[in-house]
Parts: structure tokens; C-alpha cells; sequence
């Protein structure tokens, strides 16, 4: 056996100590090959337990080195990584029977997937039931942070704590380069419009002060005790005209104040629109080079709403959230200041219940959201119950099962109520106690700053105006807590766009990769082994040569790798040990558009875009010409049923070509597929799920196609695979069988059994049809 | 595979179904008739009076959410069902002790008893928690794609390693507890 070419210790390190115990004991071992730690021990609760593996032995030993199992190597015939929910079983098959080797949580699945791989390859390989030794190729399917150690979703992921918030704010800000004279004069605006709503208060007080009191006789304001400004108003007479002057600027100011927001707001739309639009662009165009492995790992709906919700989350908080935020935040800060200013003591008096609207403010707004989000869970619910049963509503009427569909609506219903009578409830209950907070720092103004008054420390128009900027002071307050919840979860949605924008693109254009713009289309797999998560594999151990021009059927039974291994000729994946030759090029060093570019395919649910039929056909060239267009069309046996339609070749296929039939649409995909022209050509089951007499036609269509090209077609009528050049049987992600039809049915093998369960298959179904009649 | 060759399929004597009805027609094994058993190595055996012997049993919950303690599936192979136990408590008690830690070894998922912290960072949550299998911290991202509610307060937490936790009711968890997560319902 060799054991040369495995590492030891690159899985686990075993602790020197349990090393140090194992040699007291009285086994025979030279060395160790490897470990590996288990997290779950043998009686079930979390632990550590060690798998060993040493020149002679298979061990199991707990965390403290006592050993649990010791089995011979030579003794070993078998071994599984068995899958049970979830967690994992190490199952080995030993001279003395079935053992139960070693438990791990689903967390250590991939790691002792692998082991189970690897020894069982040598065990074959010492049996002689395999030509070469495994490789000792372990990933790491873990993706953690190479900074901090986080786990991330995958290996083209950033890391979400290495990109900070502040960093995530700067990179928006970025997106704002183009326009940047725009955006400093959107500040500027801003800044300005703040300092403008700023006077009217200020006019208060002239009024009070200057002009109203003055007019009886000069009773209250001490001299002295007034601005410039003020003492200009003092001097001019009547106070009339003063009063007429006064308002008339008071005028002003709101009227240039409001023009200032006009812009402000017109600048700002402008602005966080196209920034919006930007970085969606960006997204959605990087969405598309991304490996199609970043979409196993999400749902469509997730890369969906990355596209549309996040960025319309970004864009709503952009357009009403950020500039509104800044202004307030600035109009607190000005005002704050003005306000000791005006005078510090009565100042102090305001921050009194500052406390109490910013902390009862916060808890009051997390309170409310986090009930308005259960409720809308709720209601979310209560319409999946209405589409469940509107949907199946003839199955409800076939069982007679209204009642108890409007009971769980009911359900339901009763639930979203209660719900959201709650969040309503809370905000009825808490809002007015806020507001009240509020009005409380007004009136502790009114008595403190009214005493001053009465002491004449302080003159009515200074309280008055103090007064003022106090209502201007509280009022963003109210909402700032929720404002900066919102400015959060809008940075949350921009961190996950630029995730995707981070996320690594597959590498098209790379200069290294081999330029192949006229492919031959001989394909050749050598001992090559895939899994989509690499500790299970789906493929195992495939070869096969591939002549140009030759046409290959996949058989075997569903998940048996058939759809996995055209994945890979189209190269979705690369393979994780062996490799895939294309005319004797590694397929991972050829040009990726080069390569795509060259492959065709048909399958089972041939997808078709929204638009006319002619576009679906030179889909893949959009500069075909009209000519080209029919004879594809003719070629496919499409022109036929396409001329019947009004609209002919520029009849809508409707939403994914919902208005055609779906041997139409087979039809459509493989004049598609005949206009791209490609050396390679795969057939994923182009010719279930339609009548017998279409199927001809597409069979036909097939036979025009398939000509001088290399295709590989997978059907599970093998009827249809009769023109195919050789049959290559996978069992189980094994390639079992390989040769012509005559040839394998004489070998009576497992493809002789599939075809014979499909004859009887055939058989009862035909008899079931003359029954029928 | 050698246990193959032991397990000489007699026909069972109270059966009169003809063999390919018995496809068909589920088994409910008799508890007073079955013995299981522990091979030197440790493996699991059944053995049905008068019958056969099994020299590895597989065992499955029918319903292993809604319950979990009754209608037991054993099987041979994978594939190959021997019958249903309908009430695993009629067995002998060292047998039933056999079948509840066979049970216990394929059904892992840890039961969440008591909460002590969830903290969020940068959208992954780092959960500390007491389980019945000891007490674990785990990481979960993006807590509701990996926190999926049974109605109507079953809940499974799935971590980023892909090990699922279990909390049977949440209403149920202690007030510190249920404090943690109910934000995150």
C-alpha cells in the first residue's frame, strides 16, 4: 500500500499528548498519517474525539487519549461518511461486521466525507479494483475571513466586517464623482437653506422687543439690551412703518428660504437617482459575469432582491433619509448653539428632557418596528394562505373542503389582527406620552425663561424667539432615532450590493487563458471526479474520449450525474480532481468566451425571453439575418407552425414563451441552437414531456442538428438516443458502461436492464391504453 | 456484504398476503417479538422471533417533528423496510434502551434549553446557548433565511457550518431566553 504521498496532520493536528498515549499502548505503529477531530463524542453530547489513522490502524480516541475503537487497516473492506439528520456517521465494514466508527455534527461533514473518500479509494486501489492510489486533494469548503477569522458565505464573498460602515458611507459617496460640482453646490444649498431658517425666530424677538413694546411708551426693554439690528428697528418711526418694514423681511426670508428647498430637494432627486441607477447598473451588470456557483448558494429570490429591494432601499433612504437627516442634524447643531448663545442658563433647562425623548424615543421606535415587522410577517402569512387556496381551489372544491380553507384563513386572519392591533395599540399608548416630553420643555421654558421675564433678566422677545428655535430644536429630535435605525439598515442594504459587486467574476478575458476561436470538439475526461460541495461527490472516477462529431448518450437513472456532467463541459464547475480536456486543452486554460461561445445547448424546458420569436431564435446572434432566421426555423421544423401564427416571426412568445406549446417552444430553442452553430451541441432531455408526433418533429429537428457536431444528449426515452455513436452509462457517478447500443445489450449489463424495464413500461402503458378505449 | 447471507428471509407465519401484496401493505411489528441486541463491535441488531436476524438495523421516526416517540421505521437496508413499530415503550427495557440510542444517533439535532446571548455582528449572529447535548456558541447569518418557524412555535436555527438547532416552543424558553430571540421573530 502506498502510503507515501499522504501528508500527515493536514487535517487535524493531534495533540502531542494523545500521540504520546497512544505509543504507551501496547500497538504496533510506526507512524501517524493523519487525524482528524471530531466535535460530537461517542455518547452524543459536544466533545472532542479523534479519528487516527496510522500505517497499521484505524483508531477512535476521546479528547484524554482513551481509545474507544482500534481497527486493523488490512481488516477493512468498507467505509461511508452516512449521512443522518444532521450529523454524520463514519460507518466502516471490518471482518468482524458493521461498526459505527465515529459521530461529527454536520459542521466536520466535509472533513470526514473526504476521509471516507480517500480510504476507500485505497482500499480499492489495495484490492485492485482501482489503477492508481487517490490523491490526497482536500479542500477546505469552510470559508472564513483571512483577516478576522469570520465566516463568510463563500469563497467570492468580502468579508462584512473588514468593510466597515464608515467605508461603505465613503463608497457611495464615490458613486457621487461624476457629478461633483453638483453635489458641492447641493451642500452648499444645504447649508445655506439651514442659515436662512434661522432668521424668522431672530425676527420674532426685533418684533416683540423693538417695535411692539417700544410702542407703549418704552415701558419694558432696558436700554442697552438689544442687537444692531434692533436698534436700527428702534430708530425708525412710526413703528407702523417699522412694523410694515419688519414683516415685509420676515417675508423674504420665508420666500428665499423655500426657493432654497426647492432647489435643495430638486438637486438632491437629481443626484440620488442617478447614484441609485449607478450602483443598481453595476450590480446587475456584474450579476452577470458572476460564477455560476454564487447563484447555487442563493436563492433567486435573494439575488432578486438584491437588485431591486436593496437598491430601492439604498434609494428611498438616499432621497428622503440622508438629506433629511443632514439638514436636521445640522439645524440641532446650529440651533443648540444659538441657543446658549441666547442664554446659557435657560439653555440648560432645555436639555432636561433630552433624556428622555432620545432614550424613550429610541425604545419607543424599536418597540413599534419590531412589532409592525411581526405583523407584517403575519400579514404576509395571511396572503400565502389566500394564494394556497386560491390557487388549489378546484382541488378544494373536488374534496369539498371550503370550510375548513376559510377556517384557516381564519386562523390566520384572527392572528394578523391581533398583531397588528398591538403595534397599533403601542403607538396609540406611547406617541402622546413622547409628544408630551416635548411640550414638557416648552413649558419649563415658558416658566423659567417667564420668572427672567417678570425679573427683568430677560426681555418677552427673546423668550419669544427662544421660544421658536425651541420647537425647531425638539422637532427633529422626535425623529432622529428612527432616522438613524433607517440610516443603518440602508447601509446594511448597500453593504450587501457592494457584496455583490466584491463578490469575484469569473475570469473571461484573463490574458493566460488560450484563445480557441475554432474548436473541434473532441472532449476527453480523465479520471475526473466533481461534487458540488466537494466532500459528496456526484461524479467519480470518469473517463471517456470524445471524437469530434460524435454523438454520446447519458444514460443512467435521475441523479446519477448525467445533468452534473454537461455542467461541466459548459465548465458552470471545474472539476475538483482529474481533468477535462477539450482538443487537448485543459478546459480550465481556455478563454471562457471563446469556449461558451461554441457550445450549444437544448434542454428540457427550453427557456425563452420575453419578445417576438425571431429575437428568441437569434438569441445568441443578434445580427442574424432574416434569411438565416427562416432556414434555422425550417431546419428545427419550426417555420411550419410559426407561419400559422398572425403575427408570424414577429408573434410575442409572452412571458416565458407561456403563449406557445411546449413542443413549440422545444422547437424554438433548437433553431436557436442550429443559428448559434456550435462544435458542441448538448441535449438535456429535448424530447420529454411532448406527444408522440411532435416528438418526431423534434426528433428530426434533432437529426438536422446533431450533424458534423460533437453532442452529447441525455434522454430518458432511449428510444430517442438510437442515432447516438456510443452510450456511456453512469451509475451512481460512476461511468459503468461504454459502447454502442448493439454492443451493450449483448453485454446484458445495467443499460441492457433500463432497457428492458422501459419495453415493459411501454408494454403496460400501451395495454393500458387499449383498456381505456 | 456479508449480512446479506444471514438474514434468511422466512416467510412470516401469520402472514397470508401473497409476497407481492406485502410490498403494498405496511408491516406493524409485534414490540413483545423483537430483541435488540449489541454486536461486540457495538452495532445495533434486531433479532424477530422465530424469524430472522438482523445484524444492522436501521431506525427512523415516521414523524420525527410532531412525534418523535412513537411509529418507528426499522430497517435493513436503506431501502429495504422491515416493518413500523408502533410503540417502542411495549419492548423489553434493554431494548428499548438499544433503539433509543440508535434513535439518538441519527436524529442529532440539538434541543436549545436556555439562551445566554445573541449578539449581532455585521449581519452574523453569535448565538451561546444551552443544548442537551452541552453547551455551544454558533454563528448564524442572516437570521431569516436560517431561522425557520414550524407553526406555531417550533423553531430550527441553522449556523453557518449547517448544523440545525432545535427550539420545540418558544414560548416555552425561560423569560431571559425568550427575551434574546423574540425581537428576532
Amino acid at each position: 500500500m502506498s502510503t507515501a504521498d499522504t501528508p500527515t496532520g493536514t487535517l487535524d493536528e493531534l495533540p502531542k499528548s494523545i500521540e504520546e498515549t497512544l505509543k504507551t499502548l501496547d500497538i504496533q505503529f510506526n507512524e501517524i498519517r493523519f487525524s482528524v477531530k471530531s466535535d460530537v463524542i461517542s455518547t452524543g453530547t459536544f466533545g472532542e474525539e479523534w479519528f487516527v489513522l496510522t500505517d497499521a490502524a484505524i483508531f477512535t480516541v476521546t479528547g484524554k487519549g482513551e481509545v474507544i475503537h482500534y481497527i486493523p487497516y488490512q481488516s477493512v473492506f468498507g467505509i461511508r461518511a452516512e449521512m443522518v439528520v444532521d450529523a454524520g456517521l463514519l460507518v466502516l465494514e471490518t471482518q468482524e461486521g458493521t461498526v459505527d466508527l465515529i459521530r461529527y455534527s454536520n459542521g466536520c461533514a466535509a472533513k470526514f466525507g473526504f476521509v471516507a473518500r480517500f480510504i476507500g479509494d485505497e482500499i480499492a486501489f489495495r484490492d485492485g479494483e482501482r489503477d492508481e492510489p487517490p490523491l490526497w486533494d482536500y479542500k477546505i469548503e469552510e470559508h472564513s475571513c483571512k483577516t478576522c477569522g469570520l465566516p463568510l458565505v463563500d469563497e467570492y464573498s468580502p468579508c462584512p466586517a473588514c468593510t466597515k460602515k464608515h467605508r461603505v458611507m465613503l463608497r457611495i459617496v464615490s458613486y457621487m464623482k461624476p457629478y461633483k460640482g453638483r453635489a458641492i453646490i447641493f451642500i452648499l444649498f444645504v447649508i445655506i437653506g439651514t442659515l436662512i431658517s434661522l432668521i424668522p425666530p431672530y425676527f420674532f424677538r426685533i418684533l416683540v422687543d423693538d417695535i411692539l413694546l417700544l410702542n407703549e411708551a418704552n415701558i419694558q426693554a432696558p436700554d442697552g439690551e438689544t442687537t444692531w439690528l434692533g436698534a436700527i428697528f428702534r430708530a425708525i418711526r412710526p413703528a407702523a412703518m417699522a412694523l410694515s418694514i419688519a414683516t415685509g423681511a420676515l417675508l423674504a426670508t420665508h420666500l428665499i428660504s423655500t426657493l432654497f428647498i426647492v432647489l435643495q430637494s430638486r438637486l438632491s432627486a437629481w443626484l440620488t437617482l442617478r447614484i441609485a441607477a449607478n450602483i443598481r447598473e453595476h450590480v446587475y451588470e456584474h450579476l452577470h459575469n458572476l460564477s455560476i456557483r454564487f447563484f447555487d448558494k442563493r436563492t433567486t429570490g435573494t439575488v432578486i432582491s438584491h437588485i431591486t429591494e436593496d437598491s430601492e432601499r439604498l434609494q428611498d433612504f438616499m432621497l428622503e433619509g440622508l438629506s433629511f437627516l443632514g439638514r436636521e442634524l445640522f439645524v440641532i447643531f446650529g440651533i443648540g448653539v444659538l441657543l446658549f448663545m441666547m442664554d446659557w442658563q435657560l439653555a440648560f433647562f432645555v436639555l432636561i428632557p433630552i433624556p428622555v425623548i432620545v432614550v424613550g424615543g429610541g425604545w419607543f421606535w424599536r418597540k413599534v418596528r419590531s412589532l409592525w415587522h411581526r405583523a407584517w410577517r403575519r400579514r404576509s402569512k395571511l396572503f400565502d394562505v389566500v394564494n394556497d387556496s386560491v390557487s388549489g381551489i378546484r382541488v378544494v372544491r373536488a374534496f369539498g373542503q371550503q370550510v375548513s380553507e376559510v377556517n384557516r384563513f381564519d386562523v390566520a386572519n384572527v392572528d394578523t389582527r391581533d398583531y397588528e392591533t398591538k403595534a397599533e395599540m403601542i403607538w396609540a399608548t406611547y406617541y402622546p406620552p413622547l409628544m408630551l416630553a416635548v411640550n414638557l420643555g416648552s413649558l419649563i421654558v415658558w416658566y423659567v425663561g417667564g420668572l427672567d421675564v417678570l425679573g427683568d433678566s430677560m426681555t418677552l422677545g427673546t423668550l419669544i424667539a427662544f421660544n421658536a428655535y425651541l420647537t425647531m430644536f425638539y422637532g427633529p429630535l422626535r425623529y432622529i432615532s428612527p432616522l438613524i435605525n433607517w440610516a443603518s439598515r440602508s447601509m446594511t442594504a448597500a453593504e450587501r450590493l457592494f457584496e455583490v459587486i466584491d463578490s469575484q467574476p469569473e475570469q473571461y478575458d484573463d490574458g493566460n487563458l488560450k484563445a480557441m476561436p475554432n474548436i473541434l470538439g473532441e472532449v476527453k475526461f480523465h479520471n475526473m471526479t466533481f461534487g458540488y460541495d466537494s466532500h459528496k461527490p456526484v461524479l467519480r472516477d470518469i473517463n471517456l474520449h470524445v471524437k469530434p462529431g460524435e454523438m454520446i448518450g447519458l444514460v443512467g437513472h435521475s441523479g446519477a450525474g448525467k445533468s452534473t456532467l454537461i455542467n461541466l463541459i459548459c465548465r458552470f464547475y471545474t472539476p475538483d480532481s482529474g481533468n477535462l480536456e477539450i482538443d487537448g486543452e485543459d478546459i480550465k486554460q481556455i478563454n471562457l468566451k471563446d469556449l461558451r461561445r461554441q457550445i450549444g445547448v437544448v434542454l428540457q424546458e427550453p427557456y425563452l425571453f420575453s419578445g417576438t420569436i425571431a429575437e428568441n431564435i437569434a438569441y445568441a446572434n443578434p445580427d442574424a439575418t432574416m434569411e438565416e432566421i427562416i432556414t434555422a426555423a425550417k431546419a428545427a421544423n419550426a417555420h411550419e407552425f410559426i407561419i400559422k401564427f398572425p403575427d408570424g416571426y414577429d408573434a410575442e412568445v409572452g412571458e416565458r414563451g407561456g403563449s406557445l406549446s411546449g413542443g413549440e417552444r422545444q422547437r424554438i430553442s433548437i433553431a436557436r441552437a442550429i443559428l448559434h452553430n456550435p462544435r458542441i451541441l448538448i441535449l438535456d432531455e429535448a424530447t420529454s414531456s411532448v406527444d408522440v408526433e411532435t416528438e418526431k418533429k423534434i426528433q428530426q429537428a434533432i437529426d438536422r442538428l446533431v450533424q458534423n457536431r460533437t453532442t452529447f444528449a441525455i434522454a430518458h426515452r432511449l428510444s430517442t438516443l438510437r442515432n447516438a455513436d456510443r452510450l456511456f452509462v453512469i451509475e451512481k457517478g460512476r461511468g459503468v458502461e461504454c459502447g454502442s447500443h448493439a454492443e451493450l445489450m449483448e453485454k446484458k449489463g445495467i443499460y441492457y436492464k433500463l432497457v428492458e424495464t422501459q419495453r415493459e413500461a411501454a408494454n403496460v402503458r400501451a395495454e393500458a391504453q387499449i383498456v381505456e378505449r | 456484504m456479508q449480512n446479506k447471507n444471514s438474514e434468511e428471509h422466512k416467510i412470516p407465519a401469520e402472514s397470508t398476503e401473497s409476497p407481492e401484496n406485502s410490498n403494498f401493505i405496511p408491516r406493524y411489528l409485534d414490540a413483545s417479538q423483537l430483541t435488540f441486541t449489541r454486536s461486540p463491535v457495538g452495532t445495533a441488531q434486531l433479532e424477530i422471533s422465530d424469524e430472522v436476524c438482523h445484524l444492522r438495523v436501521i431506525v427512523r421516526r415516521l414523524m420525527p417533528l410532531s412525534n418523535p416517540d412513537k411509529y418507528i421505521s426499522l430497517a435493513a437496508d436503506e431501502d429495504a423496510e422491515i416493518g413500523i413499530l408502533k410503540n417502542p415503550t411495549d419492548l423489553a427495557p434493554e431494548s428499548l434502551k438499544i433503539l433509543n440510542d440508535e434513535l439518538d444517533k441519527r436524529y442529532f439535532t440539538p434541543t436549545i434549553k436556555k439562551i445566554f446571548r445573541v449578539k449581532e455582528q455585521f449581519g452574523i449572529h453569535e448565538w451561546e446557548v444551552q443544548t442537551e447535548r452541552g453547551r455551544v456558541t454558533f454563528m448564524v447569518r442572516g437570521l431569516n433565511q436560517n431561522i425557520k418557524q414550524v407553526p406555531p412555535a417550533r423553531l430550527f436555527v441553522t449556523d453557518v457550518r449547517g448544523n440545525r438547532y432545535d427550539i420545540p416552543d418558544y414560548r416555552e424558553l425561560d423569560a431571559k431566553s425568550f427575551h434574546q430571540i423574540q425581537r428576532h421573530l
